[in-house]
């Protein structure tokens, strides 16, 4: 018989960790902000954001968009050990053996409670080897200068690092389509690198499908 | 608090609060201790009346593995805190915040809805004898979040569907 008050036993029942009002929190005249388990978070102006993508830009040009990957992959290494400890202190699980579901769904409000938009990932393509993700409304997207090329280095840079802490494999990541170009959202691909490489030159050209197509040969 | 309650002290700074606004915080204060009362109501009757439906459900479905059984009663029991809390503080965003954002998708997957349906119709039962008139206050919110997380709608015990 199933007892309810085993099932009460650790008295913590797992809802929502990254619920944006409780996860967020501070002290605001000790100029803090932090999350649940403590660490601490910074708010970064839109400014600010915006002045690094030009400064980057004007002191380094072409070498700016590596610079922000590699960015992001310190970020994303770091984020993917905190991700992993918030979630095995609060779920006793480590992410690598949650159920998928509840994975992206501790992923999906992580990412919603950080600002950092709505994050979704596609499986259609894991048998071949790659996993899509799409992140709309993407504060990083949104404010990079508007042009012809992807954006989202720095999310690239942390998703490339996230998912090779995850998956025990070294990944790369590519974006396919961007919101600063007009895209309903920011598409990026991951998988071996030497598998992505034959991509690489087809992202300015082409779209998301052909480039998914072009991967499959 | 309730954001409606919470933004009437935004504004302290330039005026005295409207008689509208005021009757809105004097309605929340004296409804207060029948909150706190329910809250309380809630809290000491829930591992009875959870045993109660956990009983019931193995009883009724006894093909269903009790993995997923546990995964219900584990859900509904973070239901009825969040509701509880919810009723409290009277802040229904905190059962669609902290409670449906993260249940909702679940439940489809593990594909528990019908053991769902038949466990809220015995939990709403239960709570109805439990806790007596103190479910005005609770019902509302609990049927809301019952409704979000099943196709089909789900009615109090009594058959009165109370407003949202």
């Amino acid at each position: 018989m199933i007892s309810v008050a085993d099932l009460l036993i650790d008295k913590q029942l797992p809802g929502n960790y990254f619920a944006v009002d409780t996860y967020v929190r501070g002290d605001l005249e000790m100029g803090l902000i932090e999350n649940r388990q403590g660490d601490r978070l910074i708010a970064l102006p839109e400014t600010l954001i915006q002045a690094i993508y030009a400064g980057l830009e004007k002191e380094t040009g072409q070498a700016s968009r590596l610079v922000l990957f590699n960015c992001g992959r310190w970020w994303g290494k770091n984020f993917y050990a905190r991700f992993r400890e918030q979630l095995t202190d609060y779920y006793k699980i480590s992410p690598a053996d949650m159920a998928m579901v509840e994975f992206l769904q501790a992923l999906q409000q992580c990412w919603i409670a950080h600002g950092w938009g709505k994050i979704d990932l596609d499986h259609t393509h894991q048998q071949r080897g790659f996993l899509v993700v799409k992140i709309c409304n993407s504060p990083f997207a949104r404010l990079a200068p508007q042009n012809q090329q992807t954006s989202c280095h720095l999310e690239a840079g942390i998703l490339s690092a996230f998912f090779s802490q995850l998956t025990g494999r070294e990944l790369h990541c590519l974006q396919t389509t961007c919101e600063s170009m007009g895209s309903d959202g920011n598409r990026f691909v991951l998988g071996l690198q030497k598998r992505l490489e034959p991509a690489e030159a087809m992202v300015a050209i082409s779209d998301h499908d052909s480039i998914m197509q072009r991967l499959y040969q | 608090m309730h954001p409606q309650i919470e933004e009437i002290f935004d504004d302290a700074g330039s005026r005295y609060l409207k008689i509208e606004e005021l009757r809105l915080v004097a309605q929340y204060a004296s409804s207060v201790p029948e909150r706190m009362a329910t809250y309380r109501g809630l809290r000491d009757c829930e591992l009875d009346v959870m045993q109660w439906v956990a009983d019931q459900l193995q009883t009724e479905m006894p093909q269903e593995p009790e993995t997923k059984l546990e995964r219900s009663i584990t859900n509904a029991l973070l239901m009825l805190r969040h509701c509880g809390l919810a009723m409290l503080l009277n802040q229904d965003s905190i059962v669609k915040e902290r409670f449906l954002n993260w249940v909702q998708p679940t439940v489809e997957v593990y594909g528990t809805q019908a053991i769902d349906a038949r466990l809220y119709q015995l939990l709403n039962q239960r709570l109805d004898q439990a806790l007596g008139k103190q479910m005005i206050l609770l019902s509302p919110i609990l049927l809301m979040a019952q409704n979000a997380l099943l196709p089909q709608k789900v009615e109090s015990a009594n058959g009165v569907a109370i407003g949202w």
